[in-house]
This record gives C-alpha cells, sequence and structure tokens, in this order.
C-alpha cells in the first residue's frame, strides 16, 4: 500500500514537473537561418523581368501554392505558417527584399527543409518567374 | 579597277553574311500548353483532360451518398444512409501527357459489388497559350472487373456459365475541350460502353443491353484563383433500331450535377449534388436509375491529392 502510495507520488510530481517544463522550453517559432544559394542562381536573371502581364498570373499561382504558409500579403502569417517549426520570412522585409530574382528563383524552386520545391508543382518556366515577380511586388 | 571591283565584291558578300546572321538571332519562342483547364482528372463523374505533371502519384477518394429526400433529416440527407458508394484510386502520370491508374470502387445495389478499375488516360493534343492548338483531345479508357464472389455472381448472368471474362465491362471515351478564359473551361465528349455479361430475362428477346453510347460535358467557372462552380451532365445513347432485345430493361437516365470545387498547391476537394449512385462511368451510363427531374439527387464528394517525384 505504502508504495502505491509512492508511485501515486511520483507520478503526481512528474506531471507537475512537465507542466512546469512546458513555461521554460522555448515556444515560438525557429527563424529560419542564412540560405547558402549557389553562384549559379545568384547570378540568375529574370528573362521576363518588365512583362507587367505576369503580375496577375502570379497572384493567382501565388495564392493557389504559397498563400498558406505566406499569408495572402507574404507576411508569414497564413493559416498554417503557426504549425510550422521555421517562420517562413516576411517578404516585405528589408531583409527579404534584399535577394535577387535568382536567389529567389533557388529558394522556391529548390527549396530546403520545410520550404518544399516548388518545380514540380509548378513545373511552367514562365509561371515560375510569374511568382517570383508577385512576391517581389508585395 | 580591278581592285575596285574586288573591294566591291568582298563587302557585298561580307554584307550578305552580316545580314545572314541578323536574321538568325531572334529565336522563336515554344507555344506551350494553356495552364490547369481544370484541378483534378475527374469533375463530379466525369473524367477531365487533366494529366498531372510526369512523376506525379494521384491519389482519389469519391464518395456518394443516399438520395437526399429519401429519409431526409432523419439520415442527415442521406449522408449516413447504408446505401452509400466509394471508391478510391490512384493514378500515375508515365509521361506528361499519359497516365495510368487503379481504383476499387463499392456499389451498395441489390448486389453489392466490389469493382475494379485499370485505366489509362492519353492526351493527344493539348491546347496552347497562342493558339497554334485551339483545343485538347484527350482519350480516356478504362477496363473493371467485378470482384463478387462466384456464387453471388451467377444470378447476374442467367443462363451463361461461369467464366472469368463474363466479370469484366470496358469504358472508352474521347474528350474535346477548350480553355476559353481564365474563369471558364469547356469539355464535350462521346462515350462507349460494353459490358462482357448482363441480365437477361430471355436472352436476346428481354433483358439488358450489352453495349450503349453516350454523350455529355463539363464546364468549369473559375470566380476566385482557389474557387470554382463545375457543372456536370452525361447522357447514355440509345438507338432502338441497334437494340439486341426487344424488351429493354435499361432504364437509359441522364446524369446531372453541380459542384463547388476548392482548390490548394496538391489538393482539390469537390463538394456535390448528383444524380447517380455510381462511381465509375460504365456502370453509371449503363445503369443509371435515379432521375433529377423527379429530385432523386444525392450529395458526394471527390478528394484530389497529389505526390511529385
Amino acid at each position: 500500500m505504502k508504495s502505491l502510495k509512492q508511485i501515486t507520488i511520483a507520478v503526481i510530481a512528474i506531471l507537475f514537473g512537465s507542466a512546469l517544463m512546458a513555461f521554460v522550453m522555448p515556444q515560438d517559432q525557429k527563424k529560419a537561418g542564412p540560405w547558402e544559394i549557389p553562384e549559379k542562381y545568384q547570378k540568375m536573371e529574370n528573362p521576363y523581368a518588365g512583362d507587367k502581364s505576369l503580375l496577375k498570373i502570379g497572384k493567382m499561382l501565388y495564392s493557389k501554392h504559397c498563400k498558406s504558409c505566406h499569408g495572402s500579403k507574404g507576411l508569414g502569417d497564413g493559416s498554417k505558417a503557426a504549425q510550422l517549426e521555421t517562420f517562413p520570412g516576411d517578404f516585405s522585409s528589408d531583409e527579404f527584399k534584399k535577394y535577387s530574382d535568382g536567389e529567389r528563383f533557388y529558394m522556391t524552386y529548390v527549396g530546403r527543409d520545410e520550404m518544399d520545391s516548388y518545380e514540380k508543382k509548378i513545373p511552367d518556366e514562365e509561371d515560375q518567374w510569374a511568382v517570383i515577380m508577385f512576391v517581389k511586388s508585395l | 579597277m580591278k581592285k575596285y571591283l574586288v573591294l566591291i565584291l568582298v563587302m557585298f558578300f561580307s554584307f550578305g553574311l552580316i545580314t545572314a546572321q541578323d536574321e538568325e538571332a531572334p529565336k522563336k519562342k515554344k507555344d506551350r500548353p494553356v495552364r490547369s483547364m481544370f484541378e483534378s482528372s475527374v469533375l463530379i463523374d466525369d473524367q477531365t483532360s487533366v494529366i498531372p505533371v510526369k512523376n506525379t502519384l494521384e491519389m482519389h477518394i469519391q464518395h456518394r451518398f443516399g438520395v437526399i429526400k429519401d429519409n431526409g433529416i432523419s439520415d442527415l440527407f442521406g449522408i449516413y444512409a447504408p446505401s452509400a458508394n466509394t471508391r478510391m484510386g490512384l493514378n500515375y502520370s508515365i509521361l506528361n501527357n499519359l497516365m495510368l491508374g487503379y481504383g476499387i470502387t463499392r456499389i451498395n445495389n441489390s448486389n453489392g459489388k466490389m469493382i475494379s478499375d485499370f485505366q489509362v488516360k492519353w492526351n493527344i493534343l493539348q491546347q496552347t497559350r497562342k493558339n497554334t492548338i485551339p483545343l485538347n483531345l484527350t482519350l480516356y479508357a478504362n477496363m473493371a472487373i467485378d470482384g463478387r464472389n462466384k456464387d453471388l455472381y451467377q444470378p447476374d448472368t442467367a443462363n451463361l456459365d461461369y467464366q472469368f471474362a463474363n466479370r469484366l465491362s470496358y469504358f472508352t471515351q474521347v474528350m474535346v475541350g477548350r480553355k476559353f478564359a481564365e474563369w471558364f473551361s469547356l469539355e464535350l465528349h462521346f462515350s462507349w460502353t460494353h459490358y462482357n455479361a448482363v441480365s437477361a430475362v430471355i436472352p436476346n428477346v428481354e433483358g439488358y443491353e450489352h453495349d450503349v453510347m453516350g454523350v455529355g460535358g463539363h464546364m468549369r467557372f473559375k470566380f476566385s484563383p482557389q474557387s470554382s462552380i463545375l457543372i456536370m451532365y452525361t447522357a447514355p445513347i440509345f438507338i432502338k433500331g441497334m437494340a439486341e432485345n426487344e424488351v429493354v430493361l435499361n432504364n437509359w437516365y441522364s446524369n446531372f450535377g453541380i459542384a463547388y470545387e476548392v482548390a490548394t498547391s496538391t489538393h482539390a476537394f469537390q463538394m456535390f449534388v448528383t444524380t447517380a449512385s455510381g462511381i465509375i462511368p460504365q456502370d453509371i451510363y449503363m445503369y443509371n436509375n435515379s432521375q433529377w427531374t423527379k429530385t432523386e439527387i444525392r450529395i458526394g464528394f471527390n478528394i484530389t491529392r497529389l505526390w511529385n517525384f
């Protein structure tokens, strides 16, 4: 009987300890580390730059493929964003605006970790650049 | 004089070379297929011309519930009716214009069939953005195997000795479609259905037909990047002069459906009301027993999920 009481106390102590640990453990999403982008992509240029008609296409594709994580204005506040381990980034921030077209292309169509490659989901090259152009306009 | 003549000739040919190089310089841009005409390879009860990009696995989960008006609120408008039908299927795009697939369907009619279907879809022509090719042309074919137990299978094939071939049915369809605008796509199709074995009271006198042709079409009204309204209509074409029976037992009812579709990067979700209880096309063309005009309609949904490899 004594051992049952000891076990009960031990279980309560573990549960109480776990509950306290929840306050100590980090709850926030990780901030994404720096991207290692190959030189080829750093120098890559957008062959469709200047074609404003692609912005509408880019917006349509962004809504379908990107909005759920990145949010409608690219602030990283989409409906699925909270489930990610890493903050998906704020496209309107100065930090993101410094990326070149080619670097954005690498991030989107090669990707890493939770940011999947969208090359197969958006297979057409013109459509791929249309998304890059729309993201840049945010 | 001779020197000047040579100089003039050299300059002339040089100019010719320069001109030739200039003419070669601009590259012709390749005309590419239009962006997605529909979001899934199925549209309510119809097939579409959509074939996902090469090396994509497409999964379908399709449900057709009971008739809405039969029990009303008692079975939540047919959603909890015991007669619900289900199909689960997998398709794989082996090329950008060729897809193979397999599906298994439960059809809760009086016999309770489990049907396996093997299918192939081929985009012969794809509409292009600059109208070099103005239309989509697609072929779809399937072969279905009625998987009922042998002893249950016999009553349906009266006066026939059991053969595996009696379980087979075939459906072939040719589709022609066009994406008229970003918000509107339309596809029309013609089909042929064949069942190897059908029920008969007196063979070749009174019974079901082995073959039927069909026509139909479906359209999409896309009103936001992710949302669309879909409409579908199909009808069997029965020509009495070509019938094999004097008294034909098939009902030959047409099928109508209207859906709301939401599509994301890897999913398409269609919620709809439709007439037919069947899911595979030959079953719908040959054995649909419900009529839209009598409000014999049911709720259904299709879920499509894509994985790229």
